[in-house]
């Protein structure tokens, strides 16, 4: 057990949330979210606007996204010793974490796809536009089961001295509901339960980004605690 | 099986951890009722129209079903903390029925709804309407698994953490009752 | 079985029936003459009273920590109180 790579994956963290709301906001302006009834003129021009600009939010983006791998790896050896050992809900989390890694790194290529040609037919860039804030918000699924395998595996843990409290099992099961109406974009294009409404964009970001906060402070407790008990 | 409950000292009903499962949940719901009202407060007839289609019947019956399963489960938790388990046990189906019927009768009305031309993207109310409800349900069916789990629990001989499951679950059933209580003053009631 | 008319929770669900009937009526007509802003406001405070009943005996929070129950009665205050005056800025 190597706690100064524990750390580094655990810290990985605070970059990951600082950079990627970077690249999200004051580089390719995507907060808050185009509107899913803007024209396709429209949403071609926000592309031609200042394409550079774009490129590198989206570069930025999709850059520190693969640090999410290693916040994952960092959550899964914290399971391991909640399960004490690789038990089913430790490889769940890994393997739904993993997928949720590309799924913020995919939309980012899609993205840069729209922003790479911004002269191109503006149907085409609409297309790309949707596709990507698609591909952001949809897979609320492996976010989900994610979550509720952390939580599941914070309240089994039958240790003397548990790796998290019980709170953050109960926490991660609220956050998964959260993450749920992100799923319901599908159905609207205004409205609360629209890409860019507040169910579906607001909440799910800023849980996101708080839960990852909160998950940083405890993975650190504990690797910094397993570190004292070794 | 009476009531001394007057002079009991501050007693944290489950553990705590699920207080940040309810509490969350409950902020959730209430920014859900907030921008419903919002948005109503923005297109009031529409809203006003739509709800008369609603079958109030259905969601008065849902109303005294969901009580009745809160109480029910009340009752178990009284007999719980008495030791009567099998007692507590059957106050638990007691509420699952109830919850299941809440279940039949949700189905029943969606059905008719969506017979008669009402889907999820009709118009705004009905939106929140499926949505809200739909939610809720979902809130409904994780109940009765919950429900489910404390029967089972109750097998084992009580203790200090037995009873605590026990009051953890009944919470998150209350709650459960209380956003319902809320949804069908919203949806059905308003004018 | 008398000794579940002895529990508090029995009456407070007779009650909780009791105040649904009231708000139906409210629902469905009986107002305060033509004004249906004050029948809804009623609808509205009852749903909320009806779900601190259902906060302080169900789910027993009348003996809870006080910081629970400032917690929750808040929510109940705050929330009702924001749908209240959402409604009657539209009404």
């Amino acid at each position: 057990m190597n706690t100064r790579n524990e750390l580094l994956c655990i810290w990985s963290a605070v970059l990951f949330v600082v950079v990627f709301t970077i690249g999200l906001w004051p580089l390719a302006h995507f907060l808050p979210a185009h509107a899913p009834t803007a024209s396709a003129e429209d949403i071609a021009a926000l592309y031609q606007a200042r394409p550079w600009q774009m490129r590198l939010g989206l570069f930025v983006m999709m850059g520190c996204s693969g640090l999410v791998c290693a916040f994952v790896a960092a959550i899964t050896v914290a399971m391991k010793r909640m399960e004490n050992g690789l038990g089913v809900l430790t490889l769940t989390q890994l393997s739904a974490g993993t997928c949720g890694a590309v799924f913020l790194i995919v939309p980012c290529l899609v993205w840069t796809a729209a922003a790479f040609r911004p002269e191109r037919s503006p149907e085409l860039t609409l297309l790309l536009n949707d596709l990507g804030w698609i591909m952001l918000f949809m897979p609320f699924t492996t976010f989900v089961v994610q979550n509720i395998a952390i939580g599941l595996a914070v309240l089994g843990d039958r240790n003397a001295v548990p790796e998290m409290p019980r709170w953050v099992g109960f926490l991660n099961l609220w956050v998964a509901v959260l993450f749920i109406p992100g799923g319901f974009l599908t159905f609207f294009k205004t409205g609360p339960f629209a890409w860019n409404g507040v169910f579906v964009y607001w909440i799910p970001l800023v849980v996101f980004l708080g839960w990852y906060l909160v998950m940083f402070v405890l993975l650190r407790q504990g690797a910094l605690k397993a570190a004292r008990a070794a | 099986m009476s009531d001394n409950t007057a002079h009991r000292p501050p007693h944290l009903p489950g553990e705590t951890g699920v207080w940040v499962f309810i509490l969350g949940d409950m902020l959730m719901f209430a920014a859900f009722f907030i921008v419903f009202m919002a948005y109503r407060s923005e297109d009031v007839a529409l809203y006003v129209n739509s709800q008369r289609t609603l079958n109030q019947h259905f969601g008065a019956l849902n109303t005294f079903l969901m009580l009745t399963s809160s109480w029910c489960v009340a009752v178990a938790v009284e007999a719980g903390r008495a030791d009567h388990r099998q007692r507590a046990q059957a106050w638990l189906v007691a509420a699952m029925g109830c919850a299941l019927c809440f279940v039949v009768v949700k189905f029943c009305e969606y059905s008719e709804k969506i017979a008669a031309g009402f889907t999820l993207t009709t118009n705004d109310f009905f939106m929140y309407y499926f949505m809200l409800t739909g939610l809720h349900l979902m809130h409904v069916l994780l109940g009765l698994g919950v429900l489910c789990y404390l029967w089972f629990s109750l097998r084992a001989a009580p203790s200090a953490d037995s009873m605590r499951t026990l009051e953890s679950g009944a919470s998150f059933w209350h709650m459960v009752d209380i956003l319902w209580i809320v949804l069908f003053a919203l949806l059905y009631l308003l004018r | 079985m008398p000794s579940i008319l002895k529990l508090r929770v029995t009456w407070l669900w007779l009650l909780l029936i009791g105040a649904t009937i009231v708000s139906w009526e409210f629902g469905h007509g009986l107002g305060f003459g033509d004004d249906y802003r004050l029948s809804t406001s009623a609808v509205l405070i009852i749903a909320f009273i009806k779900a601190r009943m259902v906060i302080l005996d169900f789910m027993e929070i009348r003996h809870a920590p006080r910081a629970l129950r400032f917690i929750l009665e808040a929510w109940t205050v705050v929330v009702a109180a924001t749908l209240l005056i959402i409604y009657w800025q539209s009404a």
